[in-house]
């Protein structure tokens, strides 16, 4: 060998030792086979974990976030047993919860704000009974929504949507609390200049139009199904009153804020609360948030139902929430956090927006726990007009979701293709006769009920 | 040459097989199921189904409502790409240009595109606010009132349109800049000692030279804008009076909304097949490869 030769080699080596060192196949499998090791004796510490339940909460504001947390908290605390609180947009909770069951993943309890929902999921199985539960309260009308005797749900609230109006501007004008669409018309069209409106009622295809702007309906007696859930909005007995409330809000529609097309529930909540508008439609949150951002307001606010055409009945807009308990291995758990929960902090939560989340349970009125908080103690009127709802019988509580004999998802079908929108939108900015709207309407509906 | 026996070609082998699998999770079987979906009926996602085989179709295409909004998507795309192709080429031109600052107006050029949708949506929506939307106030202070934008059907779906624009002519202007930057300069002096004038050299030198990346840029947009679901949705739920409901937010409502999940899923089906096909006619009388499909 020559010289050079080894000096080459010594530099091949010199070389190669700087090089880093390439992975072998074998290096590879040893190390699955560390992990592999390591996992199986870092095990026990896997099933040592703490069981947990996971909680779709729908509530996104942040007291009721709170309320929910902490008491998750307690319950860890407390059984050792850890509750996972995930807060999703009301809207975003049914879609939320079905991903979850497709996935393999489902949530252990649920929040829902509509009774097909609870139908659907509990045909399919996928919900616990909560029938005990549910039976050991006395409940208000309209509310519970049983499936085959069942009771799947466990109501939080009522949202009922009633209408709220300026008091000094009524005094300032000498106008009276309207019983009839007339005098809310006029009563409207005398609060409408200088860039304030009278009222403010979205007219979308959306949820919000068909939560606040159709109680006036209500009110006149309309019914859109049968007791066979038949559709008979076009019918010779309600196509007159569908006209009627047609024309009303044609009427009342000069005394709007343009753009009321887009109007969603914080529209509104904003144009009352900014003086845009002299009467609101809405629950309870609207007071809350007039005590947060326009006090001034609280005091010249007053409050009253849809009035009819004719003077003799009233009606709101029926809305709820409540939850569900999923069919999943947690299911046994997830009952006695229910249950814990219910028994413990159903009032704090309900306090977490005190007047907009109203009991559903008619033993909470009573409670002190529940009229210790300042705001229903502030507003005692507010709450007796509340609770005045679930208790008279010349008030008529209804919604789209809930039209029929039973809960079922043919109503829930109605509500979401939006017909009477169209309808109102039709009349309002179409100039198109009410009758025809009227048509239009009932074809629509005919469309997505399923044949006879 | 691939041999496979080096680390890089190796490494490349890996890349190669994860974004396979990537694509194939993402979106190969998400988009199988869609389609194994549309021939079943149910009523959401947990509940049990029915097979129906092609009775969604059937009951799909029976629908006004489904061609209506197959003719409001079409309309949308075509309108949409249009101007933007237009108002592209345009803006490429202008910044194609030496001035002063150039780099700088370029960089602000693209910011519309660089915006989120949601973003985009809003900001439209506050500008256009009945009520406090700077547009309508000024629009009023004109002594035109306060237009009611998202009230009337064209309005509102010229208002979607707008915004489109706005926010993807940035993409077509970039494309176009960077076609104009491979012109050679030669092209344009042998024109103008010819008496070409600037029209003249536009129309025959200028476009010629655009029309492979015309072509790439039309097909993306038409993909893209056919089945552009989140800026309606936004800005006006397919509203009003169905005015913007085209084939991806009528599929949405059914599938989500009006518990159809089968028809649902037919009509996204469907939108598909109906691009795809669009696609193929497209290529047959537009080859990316410069071949006229009529030879």
């Amino acid at each position: 060998m020559k010289q050079d030769d080894n000096n080459d080699l010594l530099t091949q080596d010199a070389r190669l030792a700087q090089m880093p060192a390439p992975v072998r196949r074998r290096d590879v499998l040893k190390s699955v086979a560390a992990g592999l090791t390591l996992m199986s004796v870092g095990s026990p510490a896997v099933f040592a974990q703490p069981k947990t339940i996971r909680f779709l909460n729908a509530e996104p504001g942040r007291d009721s976030v709170r309320a929910l947390r902490v008491a998750a908290a307690e319950y860890e605390k407390k059984f050792g047993v850890k509750v996972v609180i995930d807060t999703v947009p009301p809207d975003d909770a049914y879609n939320k919860l079905q991903s979850s069951i497709a996935a393999g993943a489902p949530y252990d309890v649920g929040t829902l704000a509509f009774a097909g929902h609870v139908l659907l999921l509990a045909q399919a199985g996928k919900l616990v009974p909560l029938t005990k539960l549910v039976k050991k309260n006395t409940w208000g009308p309209n509310i519970l929504f049983p499936v085959n005797g069942e009771n799947y749900w466990y109501p939080y609230d009522y949202n009922f949507c009633w209408m709220y109006y300026r008091k000094d501007l009524y005094q300032q004008k000498g106008l009276k609390v309207p019983t009839t669409w007339d005098q809310m018309a006029e009563n409207c069209k005398a609060l409408t200049e200088g860039g304030k409106f009278g009222v403010g009622h979205p007219v979308g295809g959306n949820a919000a139009t068909q939560w606040m702007s159709i109680g006036y309906m209500w009110a006149d007696g309309v019914r859109l199904l049968d007791n066979n859930f038949k559709l008979i909005a076009d019918n010779a007995e309600m196509k007159p009153k569908m006209i009627a409330y047609l024309d009303f809000m044609k009427k009342m529609s000069p005394s709007m804020p343009p753009g009321m097309t887009q109007a969603l529930f914080g529209t509104v909540l904003g144009q009352y609360s900014g003086g845009q508008i002299a009467h609101a439609p809405y629950a309870g949150r609207l007071i809350e948030v007039l005590e947060d951002k326009a006090p001034d307001l609280v005091a010249k606010t007053g409050f009253f139902m849809y009035p009819d055409s004719a003077g003799k009945g009233s009606a709101v807009n029926h809305g709820y929430d409540g939850w569900v308990v999923l069919n999943t291995p947690m299911q046994d758990e997830s009952l006695k956090f229910m249950e814990w929960f219910i028994e413990n902090h159903y009032i704090n939560f309900l306090h977490s927006a005190p007047l907009h989340f109203q009991p559903p349970r008619m033993d909470v009125y009573d409670d002190i726990r529940w009229r210790a908080h300042p705001m229903v103690e502030k507003h005692a009127d507010l709450v007796a007009f509340m609770k005045s709802m679930l208790t008279r019988k010349d008030i008529a509580i209804r919604s789209i979701d809930t039209e029929g004999p039973t809960v079922d998802l043919r109503p829930g079908k109605m509500f979401e293709s939006f017909a009477i929108c169209d309808a109102i939108q039709n009349v309002l900015y179409k100039g198109m006769p009410s009758a025809e709207a009227v048509d239009l309407m009932s074809a629509k509906y005919r469309a997505v009920l399923p044949a006879a | 040459m691939l041999s496979f026996r080096t680390t890089s070609d190796k490494l490349l082998l890996v890349f190669f097989i994860a974004s396979v699998a990537v694509t194939l999770v993402l979106i190969l079987f998400p988009a199988l199921h869609a389609i194994q979906l549309s021939f079943y009926q149910s009523e959401s996602f947990v509940s049990a189904r029915t097979w129906i085989g092609i009775g969604n179709y059937l009951r799909v295409l029976n629908e006004p409502g489904f061609w209506r909004a197959f003719l409001i998507g079409l309309n949308f795309s075509v309108l949409t790409i249009v101007l933007q192709v237009v108002l592209g080429i345009a803006c490429a031109l202008l910044l194609d240009q030496p001035f002063f600052g150039r780099p700088v107006i370029r960089g602000l050029a693209i910011l519309p595109y660089l915006l989120p949708t949601v973003v985009v949506a809003v900001a439209f929506q506050w500008l256009l606010d009945g009520s406090l939307g700077l547009l309508t106030i000024w629009a009023e202070r004109l002594g035109f009132g306060r237009p009611a934008w998202f009230e009337h059907p064209t309005m509102a779906m010229l208002i979607v349109v707008v915004a489109s624009v706005w926010t993807w002519t940035p993409f077509v202007t970039i494309s176009f800049l960077a076609a104009l930057q491979t012109i050679p300069k030669s092209l344009h002096e042998a024109a103008r000692v010819d008496g070409a004038g600037p029209w003249s050299r536009f129309w025959h030198v200028t476009i010629p030279m655009l029309v492979p990346m015309l072509t790439v840029i039309v097909l993306l947009r038409s993909i893209w804008m056919f089945n552009k679901f989140d800026i309606i949705w936004l800005m006006t739920k397919g509203g009003p009076l169905s005015a913007t409901e085209h084939l991806p937010v009528l599929a949405y409502r059914r599938a989500f909304m009006q518990y159809d999940v089968g028809g649902g899923a037919a009509i996204a089906t469907l939108s598909f097949a109906v691009l795809s096909l669009l696609i193929i006619v497209y290529f047959y009388f537009y080859p990316l490869d410069g071949k006229d499909g009529n030879q």
